[in-house]
């Protein structure tokens, strides 16, 4: 199949399209009577009035109120009934799941599983189900019907809830504009803002289609008509410790001499505001249009060829969150920078972190969605290369990303060149964000739905696809 | 061929120095004397062109991953080994190595015993299941100089 014959109607809409909607539930979800949560999955994707529907990547002339999809863990596969040879298709770490792998991508310590909240750890975590609105009011109106079948008696049942809400200024907890960076995915929408980086090929993200790599499609979940259309998901929820990482900037600044918003610029690779410190070192030039917060690159390119060559790291850290986990055309070990993509999805949960009342114990953190055809060579890499080693870029002296990484380690810095001076060494780091719950998803396609439903209510495979 | 645990005793219970590199001896086994005639030419062939015109120059460049790299025929020209020593996980990076180098192997493989199906950019798993079923694993403690030192690390303290 070739990549300009993308099926959208039949894709899950949040793989390939920003949603940018302000509000979002996350239902944790048993399967208690297999039959009539096949019957559900079917009603999500046959047009039934009174259900909402799931959202596919379909064009959309107005933007619907709200959005819903849904992702299955390994073991919601086996529950719905299907048969061990497609559970045995599925690549190791999907099966293993997110407990098993907690020690590759840096869940340890307090971030470890025994520490997750329910049911994140559990062998009873069947599905999780994304229901995304405009508003709160469609949010709620939306989970109506959809609880009916979370009631006793009914289809699943529902173990945990989470809502994330955007925040004033559409920035993340540490107070960073966010989002501005998604891959154009081949065959899909574009993205909300020009991505200036070579376009994904589509079998980075789905099933079915060539992928980043010379010759190569990901193999299938099996059958076919399952996996074709069908991506993964790792489902994060992650703790922001807003009082440590402010007190950081505060003491950073003091054990440099720089301004504590640089200090911060540095760390991320971006200023508060999303300009990125490629394109405006000095300041966060607020002036810079929005169509250039994601034109840069840290190298000359033929697309760019007058970025400036940032080869030391001297206007962005090598070591920064960003320029980690998309190096776009840094030299990395590999030779890896551009493939190693992965769409974003989430929101904020718990209220804005209020720096009058710093220590208010409140949780709050990001409920977040890293989606990519293969989660051990996008996620997975991610997290254990790009942010927690300190091997794949040169300079970086084992440390880890800043933001995202494991730094509970005492020793733990952060390098920051500087130009015609020696690299500086920031110390007092600590783990600003903690995993508290993490599921790996499968996002099966309308078609792979279709055939799940079938399966769950006993027919004979393949009976109405 | 996983990377061994930084810091992991060795056999002899002597504690080794956390390593970003590792060891690969990959001695692969030649189907026929005829085969190995064809790899004798196929190998003059390739190192004798210039660094920029030879297929695996250019792509350990791209790689920046491997510190050292050498062919060496053994047993009679009957087994071709490759020898490097090369940063991180060699499963980590497989389909970058295969993407940069896969056709080198393609054309190595196409006269080895046992080989997998090839292409290898197709048929990856099996590629990376017959590297470590042919790699002979050095006896612990591996040496190195400057055990904490990527390829990047020294290319960029050199200013390369």
């Amino acid at each position: 199949m070739t990549t300009s014959s993308v099926a959208l109607d039949d894709v899950q809409g949040f793989i390939v399209r920003t949603y940018a909607m302000p509000a979002l539930r996350v239902f944790a979800l048993k399967v208690e009577h297999p039959a009539l949560a096949g019957r559900l999955l079917g009603a999500l994707v046959s047009g039934d009035a009174s259900l909402p529907q799931l959202t596919t990547a379909a064009p959309w002339e107005t933007k619907p109120d709200v959005c819903v999809n849904i992702g299955f863990t390994h073991a919601g596969l086996a529950a719905l009934g299907l048969a061990s040879d497609g559970l045995a298709s599925f690549p190791e770490e999907f099966v293993q799941g997110p407990v098993a792998r907690a020690e590759r991508v840096g869940d340890v310590g307090e971030s470890a599983p025994e520490h997750w909240k329910k049911p994140f750890a559990d062998a009873n975590l069947h599905a999780l189900l994304f229901v995304f609105a405009q508003t709160e009011a469609a949010l709620e109106a939306a989970s109506g019907p959809l609880r009916q079948h979370f009631a006793p008696g009914q289809a699943f049942s529902e173990l945990a809830v989470h809502d994330g809400l955007r925040l004033p200024g559409n920035v993340g907890h540490f107070d960073y504009r966010d989002g501005f960076s998604q891959p154009a995915i081949e065959g899909g929408p574009p993205p909300p803002l020009p991505d200036v980086l070579p376009t994904a090929p589509a079998g980075e993200f789905l099933f079915g289609y060539q992928s980043q790599y010379d010759s190569f499609s990901y193999p299938m979940p099996q059958p076919e008509t399952f996996g074709r259309n069908g991506s993964f998901a790792a489902f994060r929820m992650l703790e922001q410790d807003c009082a440590a990482f402010e007190r950081f900037l505060t003491d950073a600044s003091a054990q440099t001499g720089m301004d504590r918003e640089l200090v911060a610029a540095k760390l991320c690779g971006r200023w508060r505001n999303g300009v990125p410190l490629s394109l405006s070192p000095t300041t966060p030039n607020p002036d810079l249009p929005a169509e250039k917060y994601n034109a840069f690159d840290y190298a000359p390119t033929a697309q760019l060829p007058d970025a400036f060559d940032d080869r030391r790291g001297e206007r962005c850290p090598i070591g920064a969150h960003i320029r980690r986990m998309n190096p776009r055309h840094s030299t990395v070990a590999g030779n890896s920078g551009l493939k190693r993509r992965i769409v974003r999805r989430g929101l904020p949960y718990g209220p804005p972190f209020d720096p009058a009342n710093p220590d208010d114990g409140i949780e709050r953190g990001l409920l977040g969605l890293f989606i990519g055809v293969s989660l051990k060579d996008q996620f997975e890499f991610l997290m254990s290369d790009w942010a927690n080693k300190g091997t794949f870029a040169p300079g970086l002296r084992g440390t880890r990303d800043p933001v995202l990484g494991d730094n509970s380690a005492s020793d733990a810095k952060f390098v920051l060149p500087v130009a015609g001076a020696p690299t500086v060494e920031i110390t007092g780091l600590s783990r600003f964000v903690t995993c508290r719950g993490a599921a790996y998803c499968f996002l099966p396609s309308v078609a792979a739905l279709q055939y799940l439903s079938a399966v769950a209510q006993g027919q004979p495979a393949g009976v109405g696809v | 061929m996983s990377a061994p645990t930084p810091g992991s005793p060795s056999p002899q219970g002597v504690q080794t120095v956390a390593s970003v590199q590792n060891p690969l001896t990959l001695v692969m086994t030649v189907k026929s004397a005829a085969d190995s005639q064809a790899l004798q030419a196929l190998l003059h062939k390739l190192q004798s062109a210039p660094p920029e015109l030879n297929p695996v120059w250019v792509a350990l460049t791209k790689l920046n991953t491997v510190h050292f790299a050498r062919f060496v025929f053994l047993d009679a020209n009957m087994k071709l080994a490759v020898i490097t020593t090369y940063d991180g996980s060699f499963e980590d990076y497989i389909n970058e190595f295969i993407d940069e180098i896969g056709d080198v192997f393609n054309a190595l493989l196409a006269h080895m015993a046992d080989a997998p199906p090839l292409p290898v950019q197709k048929n990856r798993q099996q590629f990376l299941d017959y590297v470590r079923a042919n790699d002979l694993r050095a006896i612990e403690p591996f040496f190195s100089a400057y055990p904490k030192a990527t390829v990047l690390d020294i290319k960029a303290a050199i200013g390369d």
